[in-house]
Protein backbone atom coordinates (compact mmCIF):
# COMPACT_ATOMS: atom_id res chain seq x y z
CA UNK A 1 0.00 0.00 0.00
CA UNK A 2 1.19 3.63 -0.35
CA UNK A 3 1.79 5.16 2.52
CA UNK A 4 2.08 9.29 3.04
CA UNK A 5 4.54 9.96 5.94
CA UNK A 6 4.58 13.31 7.32
CA UNK A 7 7.52 14.18 9.63
CA UNK A 8 8.74 17.06 11.93
CA UNK A 9 11.76 17.92 11.01
CA UNK A 10 14.28 20.26 12.38
CA UNK A 11 18.11 20.96 12.41
CA UNK A 12 19.07 23.30 14.04
CA UNK A 13 22.55 24.29 12.40
CA UNK A 14 20.21 25.64 9.18
CA UNK A 15 16.41 26.13 10.36
CA UNK A 16 15.13 28.67 12.42
CA UNK A 17 11.75 27.18 13.11
CA UNK A 18 10.63 23.10 12.45
CA UNK A 19 8.78 22.22 10.08
CA UNK A 20 7.28 19.28 8.64
CA UNK A 21 8.14 17.37 5.65
CA UNK A 22 5.73 14.60 3.39
CA UNK A 23 7.07 11.69 2.36
CA UNK A 24 5.43 8.97 -0.27
CA UNK A 25 6.68 5.25 0.40
CA UNK A 26 4.93 2.27 -0.66
CA UNK A 27 5.02 -0.21 2.26
CA UNK A 28 3.37 -3.46 3.39
CA UNK A 29 0.70 -2.82 6.34
CA UNK A 30 2.89 -5.41 8.46
CA UNK A 31 5.52 -2.54 8.34
CA UNK A 32 6.18 -0.56 11.35
CA UNK A 33 6.68 2.89 11.51
CA UNK A 34 10.81 2.31 12.53
CA UNK A 35 11.18 0.18 9.08
CA UNK A 36 9.18 3.46 7.25
CA UNK A 37 11.72 6.35 9.31
CA UNK A 38 14.83 3.57 8.21
CA UNK A 39 13.90 3.34 4.87
CA UNK A 40 13.13 7.87 4.77
CA UNK A 41 16.79 7.92 6.19
CA UNK A 42 18.53 4.91 4.02
CA UNK A 43 16.94 6.03 0.14
CA UNK A 44 15.76 9.18 0.85
CA UNK A 45 17.03 11.77 3.07
CA UNK A 46 19.94 10.59 4.96
CA UNK A 47 19.67 14.00 7.33
CA UNK A 48 16.62 12.48 9.01
CA UNK A 49 17.63 11.76 12.87
CA UNK A 50 15.81 9.16 15.26
CA UNK A 51 16.93 7.14 18.26
CA UNK A 52 16.60 3.58 17.91
CA UNK A 53 17.98 0.71 19.06
CA UNK A 54 17.00 -3.10 20.03
CA UNK A 55 14.00 -2.33 17.57
CA UNK A 56 11.87 -5.09 19.47
CA UNK A 57 10.05 -2.97 22.19
CA UNK A 58 12.82 -3.53 24.91
CA UNK A 59 14.88 -0.73 24.53
CA UNK A 60 12.85 2.04 24.73
CA UNK A 61 14.70 4.67 22.43
CA UNK A 62 12.29 4.79 19.39
CA UNK A 63 9.21 6.15 21.48
CA UNK A 64 7.71 8.64 19.27
CA UNK A 65 3.99 10.79 18.63
CA UNK A 66 2.82 8.91 15.72
CA UNK A 67 -0.90 10.46 14.67
CA UNK A 68 -0.94 12.31 18.08
CA UNK A 69 -0.47 9.45 20.62
CA UNK A 70 3.08 8.12 22.21
CA UNK A 71 4.28 4.85 20.64
CA UNK A 72 6.84 2.97 20.30
CA UNK A 73 7.94 3.03 16.41
CA UNK A 74 8.80 -0.04 16.45
CA UNK A 75 5.81 -1.87 18.08
CA UNK A 76 3.69 0.32 15.68
CA UNK A 77 2.41 -0.98 12.46
CA UNK A 78 1.17 0.43 9.34
CA UNK A 79 -1.99 -1.43 9.50
CA UNK A 80 -2.55 0.23 13.09
CA UNK A 81 -2.10 3.65 12.21
CA UNK A 82 -3.75 3.53 8.10
CA UNK A 83 -1.83 5.02 5.30
CA UNK A 84 -1.53 8.52 6.56
CA UNK A 85 1.04 8.58 9.13
CA UNK A 86 2.53 12.19 11.07
CA UNK A 87 5.31 11.61 13.27
CA UNK A 88 6.81 13.95 16.08
CA UNK A 89 8.82 14.47 18.59
CA UNK A 90 7.92 13.51 22.30
CA UNK A 91 6.10 16.62 23.69
CA UNK A 92 7.43 18.18 26.65
CA UNK A 93 11.01 17.92 25.96
CA UNK A 94 13.82 20.34 23.82
CA UNK A 95 13.93 18.94 20.25
CA UNK A 96 17.66 18.44 20.04
CA UNK A 97 16.89 17.32 16.08
CA UNK A 98 14.00 16.17 14.08
CA UNK A 99 12.44 13.45 15.84
CA UNK A 100 15.41 13.58 18.82
CA UNK A 101 14.50 15.32 22.85
CA UNK A 102 16.62 16.15 25.46
CA UNK A 103 15.77 13.24 27.89
CA UNK A 104 17.93 14.96 30.57
CA UNK A 105 14.95 16.56 32.60
CA UNK A 106 13.63 12.54 32.38
CA UNK A 107 16.28 11.04 33.38
CA UNK A 108 17.04 13.51 35.92
CA UNK A 109 13.61 12.90 37.47
CA UNK A 110 13.92 9.67 37.19
CA UNK A 111 17.18 9.77 39.38
CA UNK A 112 15.60 11.54 41.67
CA UNK A 113 13.47 8.60 43.39
CA UNK A 114 16.32 6.17 43.93
CA UNK A 115 15.83 3.82 41.33
CA UNK A 116 18.40 1.13 42.72
CA UNK A 117 17.81 -1.63 44.99
CA UNK A 118 18.81 -0.29 49.14
CA UNK A 119 19.24 -2.87 52.08
CA UNK A 120 22.35 -2.20 53.99
CA UNK A 121 21.44 -5.53 56.59
CA UNK A 122 23.72 -8.25 56.54
CA UNK A 123 23.07 -11.01 53.98
CA UNK A 124 21.24 -14.35 55.25
CA UNK A 125 23.16 -16.61 57.70
CA UNK A 126 23.79 -18.77 54.04
CA UNK A 127 25.25 -15.60 52.97
CA UNK A 128 23.25 -16.17 49.38
CA UNK A 129 19.85 -14.60 48.36
CA UNK A 130 17.58 -12.17 50.13
CA UNK A 131 14.68 -14.63 49.24
CA UNK A 132 10.90 -13.74 48.87
CA UNK A 133 7.68 -15.99 48.33
CA UNK A 134 6.08 -15.63 44.98
CA UNK A 135 3.43 -13.36 46.49
CA UNK A 136 5.83 -10.58 47.37
CA UNK A 137 7.70 -10.41 44.15
CA UNK A 138 4.24 -10.47 42.10
CA UNK A 139 3.56 -6.89 44.23
CA UNK A 140 5.40 -5.11 42.16
CA UNK A 141 6.16 -7.60 38.90
CA UNK A 142 3.41 -4.67 36.57
CA UNK A 143 6.32 -1.72 37.58
CA UNK A 144 9.28 -4.37 36.54
CA UNK A 145 8.31 -4.27 32.86
CA UNK A 146 9.10 -0.31 32.64
CA UNK A 147 12.05 0.36 29.55
CA UNK A 148 11.97 3.86 30.21
CA UNK A 149 10.99 5.34 27.01
CA UNK A 150 9.65 7.96 28.45
CA UNK A 151 6.75 7.68 26.55
CA UNK A 152 4.40 8.10 29.70
CA UNK A 153 5.92 11.16 31.32
CA UNK A 154 5.69 12.86 28.05
CA UNK A 155 1.98 12.35 27.85
CA UNK A 156 1.06 14.20 31.29
CA UNK A 157 -0.16 17.22 31.16
CA UNK A 158 1.18 17.78 34.06
CA UNK A 159 4.81 17.00 32.84
CA UNK A 160 4.08 19.61 30.08
CA UNK A 161 3.54 22.65 32.25
CA UNK A 162 6.70 21.94 34.40
CA UNK A 163 9.70 19.42 33.82
CA UNK A 164 10.36 19.02 37.10
CA UNK A 165 7.51 17.02 37.99
CA UNK A 166 8.77 13.65 38.51
CA UNK A 167 6.20 12.08 36.32
CA UNK A 168 5.23 8.53 35.86
CA UNK A 169 8.16 6.74 34.95
CA UNK A 170 9.82 8.15 38.33
CA UNK A 171 6.83 7.02 40.00
CA UNK A 172 6.65 3.55 37.81
CA UNK A 173 10.34 3.30 39.50
CA UNK A 174 9.90 3.90 42.84
CA UNK A 175 6.82 1.40 43.19
CA UNK A 176 8.91 -1.32 42.06
CA UNK A 177 11.14 -0.79 44.87
CA UNK A 178 9.08 0.78 47.37
CA UNK A 179 6.97 -2.43 47.08
CA UNK A 180 9.63 -5.00 46.77
CA UNK A 181 9.69 -6.93 50.20
CA UNK A 182 13.77 -6.89 49.88
CA UNK A 183 14.17 -3.29 49.39
CA UNK A 184 14.59 -1.47 53.18
CA UNK A 185 14.31 2.23 51.36
CA UNK A 186 10.49 2.84 50.87
CA UNK A 187 10.58 5.34 53.36
CA UNK A 188 12.97 7.61 51.62
CA UNK A 189 11.71 7.21 48.71
CA UNK A 190 7.77 8.10 49.68
CA UNK A 191 9.39 11.15 51.65
CA UNK A 192 10.31 12.31 47.85
CA UNK A 193 7.80 11.51 46.51
CA UNK A 194 5.68 13.37 48.92
CA UNK A 195 7.34 16.75 48.01
CA UNK A 196 5.55 19.23 45.68
CA UNK A 197 6.54 17.51 42.49
CA UNK A 198 5.72 14.14 43.95
CA UNK A 199 2.37 11.94 43.43
CA UNK A 200 -0.09 14.82 45.05
CA UNK A 201 0.41 16.48 41.53
CA UNK A 202 -1.15 13.80 39.48
CA UNK A 203 -4.25 14.51 38.64
CA UNK A 204 -5.19 10.93 37.71
CA UNK A 205 -5.17 12.04 33.78
CA UNK A 206 -4.76 8.27 32.84
CA UNK A 207 -2.76 9.54 29.67
CA UNK A 208 0.34 7.91 31.08
CA UNK A 209 -1.54 4.26 31.08
CA UNK A 210 -2.56 4.81 27.64
CA UNK A 211 0.46 5.87 26.44
CA UNK A 212 2.04 2.99 28.11
CA UNK A 213 3.82 0.69 25.31
CA UNK A 214 4.36 -2.48 28.15
CA UNK A 215 0.58 -1.68 28.95
CA UNK A 216 1.47 -1.31 32.80
CA UNK A 217 -0.84 0.11 34.84
CA UNK A 218 0.81 3.22 35.80
CA UNK A 219 -2.18 4.93 37.25
CA UNK A 220 -2.70 2.35 39.62
CA UNK A 221 0.96 2.43 40.45
CA UNK A 222 0.60 5.73 41.10
CA UNK A 223 -2.82 5.37 43.67
CA UNK A 224 -0.76 2.36 45.27
CA UNK A 225 1.64 4.81 46.32
CA UNK A 226 -0.60 7.43 47.64
CA UNK A 227 -2.28 4.72 49.29
CA UNK A 228 1.23 3.37 50.74
CA UNK A 229 1.79 7.07 51.70
CA UNK A 230 -1.50 7.18 54.07
CA UNK A 231 -1.77 3.43 55.34
CA UNK A 232 2.00 2.88 55.39
CA UNK A 233 1.04 -0.77 54.29
CA UNK A 234 3.83 -2.14 52.18
CA UNK A 235 1.91 -5.64 51.28
CA UNK B 1 5.47 -10.91 58.03
CA UNK B 2 3.47 -7.60 57.41
CA UNK B 3 5.44 -4.79 56.09
CA UNK B 4 4.13 -1.18 57.39
CA UNK B 5 5.70 1.90 58.41
CA UNK B 6 5.28 3.93 61.20
CA UNK B 7 3.30 7.31 60.65
CA UNK B 8 6.65 9.47 60.58
CA UNK B 9 8.06 7.66 57.92
CA UNK B 10 5.49 7.62 55.09
CA UNK B 11 5.82 11.03 53.66
CA UNK B 12 3.11 12.78 55.81
CA UNK B 13 4.12 16.29 55.09
CA UNK B 14 1.79 19.48 54.46
CA UNK B 15 1.58 18.67 50.58
CA UNK B 16 -0.34 14.86 51.41
CA UNK B 17 -1.99 16.01 53.97
CA UNK B 18 -3.36 18.93 51.71
CA UNK B 19 -3.59 16.17 48.78
CA UNK B 20 -5.85 13.92 51.31
CA UNK B 21 -8.17 17.15 52.78
CA UNK B 22 -9.37 18.15 48.75
CA UNK B 23 -10.27 14.64 48.72
CA UNK B 24 -12.18 14.48 52.29
CA UNK B 25 -13.54 17.62 51.35
CA UNK B 26 -15.19 16.98 48.86
CA UNK B 27 -17.13 13.76 50.61
CA UNK B 28 -18.21 16.43 52.99
CA UNK B 29 -19.18 19.10 50.66
CA UNK B 30 -21.33 16.14 49.30
CA UNK B 31 -22.58 15.66 52.83
CA UNK B 32 -23.66 18.96 53.09
CA UNK B 33 -25.17 19.52 49.90
CA UNK B 34 -27.51 16.67 50.62
CA UNK B 35 -28.13 17.87 53.92
CA UNK B 36 -29.31 21.11 52.80
CA UNK B 37 -31.24 20.05 50.08
CA UNK B 38 -33.27 17.59 52.31
CA UNK B 39 -33.75 20.08 54.53
CA UNK B 40 -35.06 22.35 52.00
CA UNK B 41 -37.41 19.91 50.75
CA UNK B 42 -38.71 19.42 53.88
CA UNK B 43 -39.16 23.22 55.04
CA UNK B 44 -41.74 23.87 52.02
CA UNK B 45 -39.39 23.48 48.45
CA UNK B 46 -41.92 20.94 47.67
CA UNK B 47 -44.59 23.82 47.61
CA UNK B 48 -43.18 27.11 47.36
CA UNK B 49 -39.59 26.92 45.72
CA UNK B 50 -38.63 26.75 42.58
CA UNK B 51 -35.39 24.79 40.97
CA UNK B 52 -33.02 27.64 41.53
CA UNK B 53 -33.92 27.89 45.00
CA UNK B 54 -33.59 24.48 45.86
CA UNK B 55 -29.93 24.58 44.12
CA UNK B 56 -29.31 27.73 46.60
CA UNK B 57 -30.40 26.22 49.63
CA UNK B 58 -28.50 23.09 48.88
CA UNK B 59 -25.26 24.69 47.65
CA UNK B 60 -25.39 27.67 50.62
CA UNK B 61 -27.83 26.84 53.06
CA UNK B 62 -28.13 30.18 54.42
CA UNK B 63 -31.43 31.74 55.39
CA UNK B 64 -30.23 35.92 54.51
CA UNK B 65 -30.48 34.30 50.83
CA UNK B 66 -33.59 32.81 50.81
CA UNK B 67 -35.83 35.86 51.84
CA UNK B 68 -36.75 35.86 47.79
CA UNK B 69 -38.59 32.88 47.82
CA UNK B 70 -42.45 32.04 48.65
CA UNK B 71 -41.88 30.81 51.58
CA UNK B 72 -43.54 32.83 54.36
CA UNK B 73 -41.71 31.53 57.60
CA UNK B 74 -38.25 31.75 57.62
CA UNK B 75 -37.59 31.35 61.75
CA UNK B 76 -37.13 27.63 61.72
CA UNK B 77 -34.37 28.13 59.31
CA UNK B 78 -32.45 31.05 61.25
CA UNK B 79 -30.84 28.84 63.59
CA UNK B 80 -28.04 27.57 64.86
CA UNK B 81 -27.78 24.50 63.07
CA UNK B 82 -28.44 25.78 59.70
CA UNK B 83 -25.72 28.61 60.32
CA UNK B 84 -23.19 26.10 61.90
CA UNK B 85 -24.29 23.49 58.66
CA UNK B 86 -23.47 26.83 55.82
CA UNK B 87 -20.89 27.74 57.86
CA UNK B 88 -18.81 24.45 57.65
CA UNK B 89 -19.83 24.11 54.08
CA UNK B 90 -18.49 27.72 53.12
CA UNK B 91 -14.98 26.76 54.96
CA UNK B 92 -14.88 23.25 53.32
CA UNK B 93 -15.69 24.72 49.71
CA UNK B 94 -13.34 27.70 50.18
CA UNK B 95 -10.47 25.50 51.44
CA UNK B 96 -11.17 22.84 48.56
CA UNK B 97 -11.15 25.16 46.03
CA UNK B 98 -8.45 27.31 47.00
CA UNK B 99 -5.97 24.28 47.20
CA UNK B 100 -7.24 23.03 44.12
CA UNK B 101 -6.47 26.30 42.34
CA UNK B 102 -3.04 25.42 43.78
CA UNK B 103 -2.28 22.57 42.49
CA UNK B 104 -3.43 24.00 39.25
CA UNK B 105 -1.04 26.43 39.30
CA UNK B 106 2.01 24.39 39.99
CA UNK B 107 1.71 22.77 36.33
CA UNK B 108 2.39 26.65 35.41
CA UNK B 109 4.69 27.92 37.93
CA UNK B 110 7.58 25.78 38.55
CA UNK B 111 9.49 28.26 39.86
CA UNK B 112 10.16 28.11 43.75
CA UNK B 113 9.12 31.85 44.31
CA UNK B 114 6.42 31.98 41.85
CA UNK B 115 5.02 29.09 44.12
CA UNK B 116 5.71 30.46 47.41
CA UNK B 117 3.77 33.82 46.08
CA UNK B 118 0.77 31.43 44.71
CA UNK B 119 0.52 29.50 48.40
CA UNK B 120 1.19 33.23 50.26
CA UNK B 121 -1.93 34.77 47.95
CA UNK B 122 -3.89 31.64 48.83
CA UNK B 123 -3.42 32.04 52.64
CA UNK B 124 -4.23 36.23 51.97
CA UNK B 125 -7.37 35.01 49.70
CA UNK B 126 -8.45 32.72 52.93
CA UNK B 127 -7.97 34.67 55.47
CA UNK B 128 -9.77 37.85 54.19
CA UNK B 129 -12.74 36.11 52.56
CA UNK B 130 -13.40 33.43 55.08
CA UNK B 131 -14.39 35.92 58.34
CA UNK B 132 -16.21 38.06 55.43
CA UNK B 133 -18.25 35.01 54.37
CA UNK B 134 -18.81 33.89 57.84
CA UNK B 135 -19.79 37.27 58.68
CA UNK B 136 -22.82 37.03 55.78
CA UNK B 137 -23.78 33.80 57.31
CA UNK B 138 -24.44 35.00 61.25
CA UNK B 139 -24.42 38.84 61.11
Amino acid sequence: MQVTLKIFRFNPEVDKKWHYETYTLDAPETDRILDLLEKVKGHVDGTLSFRRSCAHGVCGSDALRINGRNQLACKTLVRDTGAKITVEPLLGLKVIKDLIVDMKPFFDNYKTVLPYFINDSPLPADGKERLQTIEQRARFDETTKCVLCAACTTSCPSFWGSETYLGPAAFVTAHRFIFDSRDEAASERLHILSETNGVARCHTVYNCTMACPREIQITKAIGEIKLAMITGKLD
Amino acid sequence: MRRTLPLNKRGLNFETLMWLFTRLSALGMYAFILMGAIGALIMGARTQMNMADLMRWSFMPNTTHVQNTNVLDLSMWSNPFWKVSASLLYLLAMAHGVHGLVVVCDDYIAGATGRKIVRFLSIVVMVVMGPIGLMVIWA
